[in-house]
């Protein structure tokens, strides 16, 4: 009933808050105003990003700076959008997230949902593997990645960057999901199995429904972390029309010609992807559990 | 759990040797970068060049009509890796750590790879004609234990940058041309006022041997001389204090002159703060693009009398020795240095020309004359020596530390590690 | 700690029964179904590797070769151009040992990782409480707050150096207009602002996806277990201590755990904001290892190779020694 408050809202720190009932009164403005202000403590640099993509190179980097664009250049994005060889950043980068991110979600699920409910041997070594494999960082491996694909043949290959960004992000995914698994009752398994299921069966009609914030959790992390790898990305991909957005706009910065309209430009547009994809999925993070359901 | 965790560790070590057991072997060669001079192997039929990228707009499109125009001539493919600047270094070493080393390698040093034993040298991939053609002051520094082996890709020469119009506002009739003039003018130039400041002075990792060098060859100091290391000298020791007069004491220098970069010194340059800077031509291709500061460009102000110093860079372009590629490396450099490919590439990156008949092609462009004239006796930092290659980075990291510090100890410090280092 | 996981997911809700290890097969149901489930909840290794396979293949070649390499890479003598010039024992280990920034670099590792996992924690509970709350415009808040996720570090990380920037940052800019300060700032070249400068921007870009972990924890939590505080009489302050927060447990274990690695091996920010310092002084050891790599003058790539190494160890002990205070914690309560 929305008469009750729920309890997790007056534990909420950034609202400005009275303890007596009477704030809420002003509930209705009072939040979306600290939302305001949540949402530009997040988005400043962005703004200022933004604004430095709308003014000419010199600008940016002009003393003494201004807020505002001294001169106003709206003809960048147009400029950026024309390019061939963004395009092909652009779309080198999206297969390769997309792929990675379905190849990781593909893996972790099974993985994942085997390792919460099965005793099996070797499950313990299995969740440590995927733990310390996260603790090496890309940078330090980034050199025998490129021995191994050589070797391979793969390299300057999409397969070997999709691969490589699976690999890395899958640990997330499997401790995330994990968790969810974990946290499912063991009646829910039992009805099912009751209701004649087999495992793979109760896995993906009634699990997978149940840990759904944790899927879309693991897809997001999963997609922005292949969406902006670099170090990796850098080595292995030789042609300019093969390396993703984050090697291609490195291009427009060098220490001898400077288009920092252009890199910005080329940065805002980067970000827009990932947004739509938030976008499209965030509601299932709002979905959730609700009680009774497992009942 | 302990005792379970270590006979996991265990396992996983069992495990990664077992690895190590299969993967072994497959090219994790030793010191054997050296391979036959190729002449008896089969002929390659594609070879890999790895670029540095100077622009974003020129130099992926040069090297992509470079690689039809060689496909076309030679019938072998030309594969081009177009690598940033900040990245190349990385590029570079995990190729070589792998035994897969481009065969031909855009850098801005050789004598390392050279002293490896991995390079071709130009008796091997240069035709006579060619090699005649290339200015003596660049052969010479591509060249190790009597050998050339780095041929330079284009140059670069630095020169002091005025602001004209902040100039004719503190009323200096002409740039300086003594280190006393300059600390004067400095000193005027910064009491302008308003955020004005005399000298902007890039010390910070980027290039600070750059900088360093610009001012020690016009003391009449060096790097090395006759063969021995003088970072030392008490002729370099007064050049970096007299620089760290210039920042700390006389304060006539932008914020922090240790920690900027070359880059922030030349943006403060264009938006019209800064009275001095040294500069290259790039810079004035820059000035002269956004027409907002009026500037000129002089000589290097000199101390104890002398002749001014040009001090100049080029970039090397340097084959790697490996099986049947030895003729289409040369059917490269033949193909690099005609005129129409290496004076179009330099024109297009905004540099300087390395070839004699490059020098008679650019005389016609009147603001690279200054640089033109001085080119034949530019002064170049000891590139054709391995060890300035580590004594490069250790400079890099440790001068800016003697403006706010001791230059002596400084100094001190890093000519120990250049006399360790061979 | 895989326990800790099971431990916590126990601790998820009053209804959730403890999964026993060797519970006997269902009563009812057919014989056929009994048989295969003798021993439920338990599962041979063929049965295993079938389900983990893929995961196990993609970790074994895309992370254990390149690790191995890592080692064989530690052990091995490099010129400077990188060409291997033979076995080194155990002297890069002792090199990096004896580096004299050694001491520093480790100072700032310990302070950067600390403070940026507790501060990102600590915010992004309230941020993550925030987002649960229904009003009008979250959705644009949403979309906001995935932005510095969204965007790539590097980019991110030039986007402060130029707003740090001591002649056109934009942050002296306003500092000064607001006249909270009368002369610029430089953030990044005063050796006291660069590691506060660099804190700011490694908590900016973790609180996203720390929020939505912790999101996605406060959504798994029925409504019901606060009806049952509230109708036990807690006020809100005790039902986020006591109901809420123990709840979250999983996620803030993961979270932590995970900001722990990312912000010990992160890069960019580290490297973009010290691109103008020369030497050290401000590295942290993952930035320590590329330079030895490639910009100092030792221009080692097995000493670099050893840091990497002693690097994985480091966040090995500091993740083993967390989680093992987690679940001592968890014992006591």
């Amino acid at each position: 009933m929305a008469a009750i408050a729920h309890p997790s809202d007056r534990a909420a720190v950034r609202v400005p808050t009275r303890r007596k009932v009477g704030w809420q009164r002003h509930r209705r403005w009072v939040l979306p105003v600290a939302g305001l202000f949540v949402a530009l403590a997040f988005l400043w640099p962005y703004l200022v990003m933004l604004l430095n993509s709308l003014r000419p190179s010199s600008d940016v980097v002009q003393t003494p700076a201004t807020i505002l664009p001294r001169t106003w250049q709206l003809s960048t994005y147009a400029q950026v959008l024309g390019d061939e060889r963004f395009l092909a950043w652009l779309r080198t980068s999206v297969l390769v997230a997309v792929t990675s991110t379905l190849i990781v979600i593909l893996v972790s699920i099974p993985a994942a949902y085997f390792t919460a409910r099965f005793r099996f041997p070797g499950r313990i070594a299995f969740l440590f593997l995927v733990l310390v494999t996260q603790m090496f960082s890309p940078t330090s491996l980034v050199v025998g990645l490129y021995r191994e694909f050589f070797n391979l043949n793969l390299v300057n290959t999409y397969l070997a960057l999709i691969l490589t960004n699976a690999a890395f992000n899958l640990a997330f995914a499997v401790w995330i999901l994990h968790g969810f698994f974990s946290a499912i009752p063991r009646e829910v398994e039992e009805a099912a199995h009751l209701d004649g299921c087999g495992r793979l069966r109760t896995l993906l009609r009634i699990m997978l429904p149940l840990t759904l914030p944790g899927v879309v959790t693991a897809i997001v992390f999963t997609f922005i972390a292949a969406w902006n790898e670099y170090v990796v990305a850098l080595t292995l991909m030789l042609d300019e029309g093969k390396k993703p957005l984050t090697v291609g706009i490195t291009s427009y910065v060098t220490g001898y010609e400077q288009h920092w309209d252009q890199l910005f430009a080329a940065s805002i547009f980067a970000i827009i992807p990932v947004v739509i994809l938030f976008a499209f999925i965030e509601k299932h993070l709002v979905g959730g559990l609700t009680a009774g359901s497992i009942k | 759990m302990t005792r379970r965790m270590t006979v996991l560790v265990a396992g996983a070590a069992v495990a990664a040797l077992g690895l190590t057991a299969c993967s072994g072997g497959s090219g994790s060669g030793t010191a054997a970068g050296g391979a036959s001079s190729g002449d008896s192997a089969k002929k390659v039929t594609s070879i890999k060049l790895v670029a540095a990228e100077y622009s974003k707009d020129h130099t992926a499109a040069f090297w992509k009509q470079f690689a039809d125009k060689y496909k076309a001539k030679t019938g072998t493919t030309l594969d081009v890796q177009i690598v940033s600047w900040d990245a190349i270094d990385q590029q570079s070493s995990t190729m070589i750590q792998n035994n897969n080393a481009p065969d031909i390698l855009n850098l801005n040093a050789y004598a390392s790879y050279a002293k490896d034993q991995l390079l071709y040298s130009a008796d091997d991939v240069l035709s006579p004609a060619v090699k005649s053609d290339l200015l003596d002051a660049f052969v010479k520094s591509g060249t190790y234990q009597g050998k050339m082996y780095g041929m330079p890709d284009l140059s670069s020469a630095r020169a002091l940058f005025y602001n004209k119009a902040m100039f004719a506002k503190a009323g200096i009739a002409a740039p300086p041309k003594t280190w006393d003039e300059f600390e004067a003018d400095a000193k005027k130039l910064e009491g302008l006022g308003g955020g004005s400041i005399g000298y902007a002075m890039p010390l910070g990792p980027e290039e600070a041997q750059g900088e360093f060098s610009i001012w020690l060859f016009n003391n009449g100091g060096d790097w090395k001389s006759d063969g021995k290391w003088t970072i030392n000298s008490p002729k370099n020791v007064e050049t970096l204090a007299f620089m760290k007069k210039l920042a700390v004491q006389d304060k006539v220098t932008q914020n922090n002159p240790g920690r900027t970069n070359r880059a922030d010194a030349f943006n403060l340059f264009k938006s019209g703060n800064v009275g001095m800077v040294v500069g290259f031509s790039p810079l004035a291709a820059d000035l002269d693009k956004d027409k907002k500061v009026s500037y000129g460009v002089a000589p290097m102000p000199v101390q104890g009398g002398g002749e001014p110093q040009t001090f100049g860079v080029t970039d090397y372009l340097m084959a790697f020795k490996k099986p049947g590629n030895q003729a289409a490396v040369k059917a490269f450099y033949d193909l690099y240095y005609q005129k129409d490919q290496v004076n179009a590439f330099i024109k297009a990156e905004g540099f300087l020309p390395v070839t004699k008949s490059g020098l008679a092609a650019f005389a016609s462009a009147p603001q690279l004359k200054v640089y033109l004239e001085t080119l034949p006796n530019v002064h170049l930092t000891p590139t054709d020596d391995p060890t300035w290659d580590m004594v490069k980075l250790a400079v890099q990291q440790n001068l800016g530390a003697g403006i706010t510090g001791d230059p002596k100890a400084t100094l001190d410090a890093l000519q120990k590690t250049a006399e360790n280092g061979g | 700690m895989a326990d800790d996981l099971r431990g916590a997911g126990a601790a998820t809700g009053s209804t959730v029964t403890a999964p026993a290890p060797a519970a006997p097969a269902p009563a009812a149901g057919p014989g056929r179904r009994a048989r295969r489930r003798r021993r439920r909840g338990h599962s041979s290794l063929g049965a295993a590797l079938l389900w983990l396979g893929p995961a196990l293949l993609l970790i074994g070649g895309v992370v254990i070769f390149p690790a191995v390499e890592l080692v064989k890479a530690s052990f091995s003598r490099y010129s400077i151009t990188g060409l291997r010039l033979g076995d080194a024992g155990t002297a890069n280990f002792r090199h990096v040992l004896d580096h004299p920034d050694l001491g520093a670099v480790l100072a700032n590792t310990l302070v950067w990782v600390v403070v940026v996992v507790a501060l990102t924690v600590l915010v992004s509970l309230a941020v993550a409480q925030f987002l649960a709350k229904d009003f009008f415009g979250r959705k644009v808040v949403r979309y906001a707050i995935i932005v510095p996720w969204a965007a790539s570090l590097v980019i991110t990380a030039k986007t402060f150096s130029m707003i740090y920037n001591y002649y056109y940052g934009t942050l002296n800019l306003v500092l000064t207009k607001l006249h909270v300060i009368s002369t610029p700032i430089d953030f990044l070249g005063n050796d006291s602002w660069t590691m506060p400068s660099m804190i700011l921007v490694g908590v900016f870009v973790s609180i996203p996806f720390t929020a939505y972990v912790f999101v996605a924890g406060l959504n798994a939590i029925p409504r019901d277990v606060y009806e049952a505080a509230r109708i036990d009489g807690a006020t809100p302050r005790q039902t986020y201590w006591r109901v809420t927060l123990p709840l979250l447990r999983p996620a803030l274990l993961v979270a932590s755990v995970l900001n722990i690695i990312y912000v010990f091996n992160s890069f960019p920010i580290i490297w973009t904001l010290n691109d103008r310092n020369p030497g050290f002084a401000h590295d942290t050891t993952i930035t320590f290892m590329y330079k030895l790599a490639f910009k100092s003058a030792e221009k080692d790539v097995g000493m670099s190779a050893a840091a990497g190494i002693f690097n994985v160890i480091l966040i090995l002990v500091v993740v083993v020694i967390y989680l093992r205070t987690v679940k001592w914690q968890e014992e006591e309560s």
